[in-house]
């Protein structure tokens, strides 16, 4: 069946669909979105259940091969040394993350110049600069100015997240080395924001936010889009981005709905915001005689590139007596940039971030979380005791240098619900990566250390660690090395556009969404521009 | 739930496993003798994978395991099986713990609250940016382009 004409397609409901939909949702623009999930109510999530724990681990599980729901595509990641993580429903991965907020610096836009490794960005950070800031806004940033690592900032519109007394000793531990430390910026609400509740110290704030303190695009940009007009269609999976035979240009997609039939939105323009793994999916399904290779895949560079960000987790172990580490939000505390940039006696190029992060419930400290399970027999209860409550880690979170040889293709043996193909996910951590990693466990111990831990264990790479979705459809100038532009326009269709993850020339060292957003909505103006509108 | 329950001997088995694998403390017995096999069954049977790896570790201890074994036997027999097939096995552990950590009188002993962690929450004291002083002294450091 189709339908009417959309002047603005856009595919996937997630961080940057999102942003995208609301930023263009007063132009007078008729606008679609197909989202392959659906609305999740907020009294759903699992923190609302006593079987919490549970539900964490399956049904509402980070990876989608563990949550296998019909809206779920699976990920082979045989070949990964890093889990792919994602949500699927409207809101997207936005739904689980701990909305961990950092900007990228500015010279994250210039590696090239300065390192002389991957390549610059074709648009600097005081371009995006306009466009963090509204983001802010809208997703409601609690934070505090006047950080020294990075540029002067606006004012943020709501303060700090507590520290709690676990933030605060690390905050001390880290003073004592005269290391660089700041409250996080967190898109988690400390005070009652724009209609959403204050952040009520729960904790485990990666299953969804009943109180909707966090924010989520299903809770902060999709009510005002739809409010503007903007229709949301749900269950809609997309299997093809459609092309004119003749002038390549895209023309629409196609799509199954909840019944299992086939479905043709056409469009003016398209907007895909699938993810760092499902854009790449989507386009090299999107493939026809005159795009052989794949949609927007001229310089055989789609799907290539991908970068997660090397992750390692160091966690000290406290019997100090100070409040239980779980209450507060899991990842939303501080963060060090004390190791941020290039330094070449470091034997690595670029460098990394450490981000605290909490301890949580009583089964979930068992299961390991970010650690090898408590010890089950005689050793179990000692094991349990010494980690439950009393312990605090520190993540390191790299910069991830993009590889063509780390990559989404399409499986030949795996489909999803619908029996289309699913991504294939080919990826190794790099020699840098590795070096990397081992000089922030030796710092990350210093630090826990100086914060009085008796005893610190480190996961030197975590492998379901991988939440950060980036690279897979580059932008660029010159369209050989690149599949967008800075505008995100796909170089070789002109109302083709990518605006997620995917889009990243490489990765910085800190979580990507508000970069993400902020590229979207830069997008979106250059779209509407397009439109004269 | 369309997979049946376990049988009694089923259950025999991975109970006396759980004992071992969270053993008594304090006042509690272990998690097999506190009576939570029939919850580790009805959890695995809310989640197909861990159905399955329930099913492949109860079969391979079948032929070896006895409640007349000396404990320090039957650790041997559940150390085989980890290295033998650690999948099946750390899932069977995992579903120990969330059974055997979601229970009251387990809750009480370690002092975690118990229930939905919503409404409620936990309190913590607001930001204070006093903290910041000395960080505040430096000078920024961020790398001009
Ligand atoms: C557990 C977890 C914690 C995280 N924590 C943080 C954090 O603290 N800070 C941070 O910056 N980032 C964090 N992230 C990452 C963050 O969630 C992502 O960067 C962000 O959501 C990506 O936005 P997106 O728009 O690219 O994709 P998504 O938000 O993943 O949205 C993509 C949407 O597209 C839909 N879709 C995919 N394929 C199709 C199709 N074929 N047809 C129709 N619909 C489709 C999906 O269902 C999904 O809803 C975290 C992620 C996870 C999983
Ligand atoms: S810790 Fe705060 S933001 Fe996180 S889920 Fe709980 S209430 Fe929501």
């Amino acid at each position: 069946m189709a339908h009417d004409l959309a002047d603005i397609l856009i595919i996937g409901a997630g961080a940057s669909g999102a942003a995208v939909a609301w930023r263009l949702s007063d132009a007078g623009l008729r606008i679609v979105c197909l989202e392959q999930g659906r609305w999740h109510k907020p009294g759903e999530y699992s923190t609302s259940f006593p079987d919490w724990e549970f539900r964490g681990a399956t049904s509402f599980s980070f990876n989608p091969n563990v949550r296998a729901l019909p809206e779920d595509y699976p990920v082979d990641d045989t070949g990964s040394d890093v889990t792919p993580l994602m949500f699927n429903a409207v809101g997207g991965s936005t739904v689980h993350w701990t909305a961990h907020a950092p900007r990228f610096h500015p010279s994250d836009f210039r590696v090239r110049s300065q390192d002389g490794v991957a390549d610059d960005w074709p648009l600097s950070y005081f371009d995006l600069e306009p466009y963090y800031d509204l983001n802010d806004q809208w997703m409601g940033c609690s934070g505090t100015a006047g950080d020294p690592a990075n540029p002067p900032r606006a004012p943020r519109p709501m303060p700090s997240l507590p520290l709690g007394p676990d933030g605060e000793r690390l905050a001390r531990g880290f003073d004592s080395l005269g290391w660089h430390w700041w409250p996080s910026d967190s898109y988690i609400n400390s005070v009652p924001y724009r209609g959403r509740a204050a952040c009520n110290n729960c904790g485990p704030n990666g299953l969804g936010c009943t109180v909707q303190a966090k924010a989520s695009t299903d809770v902060t940009y999709w009510p005002a889009a739809i409010a503007n007009g903007v229709e949301l269609r749900t269950k809609a999976r997309v299997f093809e981005v459609t092309t004119d035979a003749t002038t390549g240009r895209a023309t629409g997609a196609r799509y199954f709905d909840a019944d299992g039939n086939v479905q043709f939105q056409p469009a003016r323009v398209v907007v895909v915001a699938t993810n760092g793994i499902g854009t790449p999916r989507l386009l090299l399904l999107s493939k026809s005689e005159r795009h052989p290779n794949g949609l927007a895949n001229s310089s055989g560079l789609l799907g290539r590139n991908l970068m997660f960000h090397p992750c390692a987790a160091i966690t000290g172990f406290f019997s100090d007596g100070l409040d239980p580490t779980y209450r507060g939000p899991l990842g939303n505390i501080l963060l060090s940039q004390e190791f941020y940039e290039t330094d070449s006696a470091r034997g690595f190029v670029r460098g990394y971030t450490f981000q605290m992060n909490r301890s949580t419930g009583p089964a979930r400290t068992a299961m390991g979380f970010t650690m090898a399970p408590v010890a089950w027999g005689e050793r179990h209860h000692a094991d349990f005791a010494m980690r439950f409550g009393n312990s605090t880690t520190v993540i390191a979170l790299g910069e991830d240098l993009p590889e063509e040889h780390n990559r989404v293709e399409l499986s030949e043996s795996l489909t999803d619900s619908n029996g289309i193909a699913a991504p294939k996910v080919s990826y190794r951590l790099s020699e840098n990566s590795a070096r990397m990693m081992a000089h922030a466990c030796r710092q990350a111990e210093t630090v826990l250390d100086a914060a009085g831990a008796h005893t610190v264990k480190a996961t030197v790479q975590l492998r379901p660690s991988g939440w950060h979705l980036m690279g897979t459809a580059r932008m660029g100038d010159d369209p050989r090395r690149s599949v967008v532009d800075h505008s995100c326009r796909a170089h070789d269709v002109d109302n083709l556009y990518v605006v997620d993850g995917s889009v990243f020339v490489t990765g910085a060292s800190v979580n990507p969404t508000p970069t993400l957003q902020a590229i979207a909505l830069r997008a979106a103006d250059h779209i509407r521009k397009a439109h004269n509108r | 739930m369309t997979n049946p329950p376990m049988t009694d001997t089923q259950m025999t088995i991975l109970s006396g496993a759980m004992d071992r694998l969270v053993p008594p403390i304090d006042d509690l017995p272990g998690a097999g003798a506190m009576g939570l096999a029939p919850e580790v069954d009805s959890l695995a049977r809310r989640h197909a994978p861990y159905h399955h790896a329930v099913v492949i570790f109860i079969e391979k201890l079948a032929s070896t395991w006895s409640a007349g074994l000396l404990p320090a036997q039957q650790d041997a027999l559940l150390r085989d099986l980890e290295a033998a097939d650690g999948a099946a096995f750390n899932a069977v552990l995992e579903l120990v713990y969330l059974a055997y950590y979601s229970e009251p009188r387990v809750h009480r002993r370690v002092g975690w609250r118990g229930g939905p962690l919503q409404p409620e929450g936990f309190p913590l004291a607001p930001f204070d940016p006093a903290i910041l002083q000395a960080t505040r002294q430096r000078k920024p450091f961020w790398r001009q382009t």
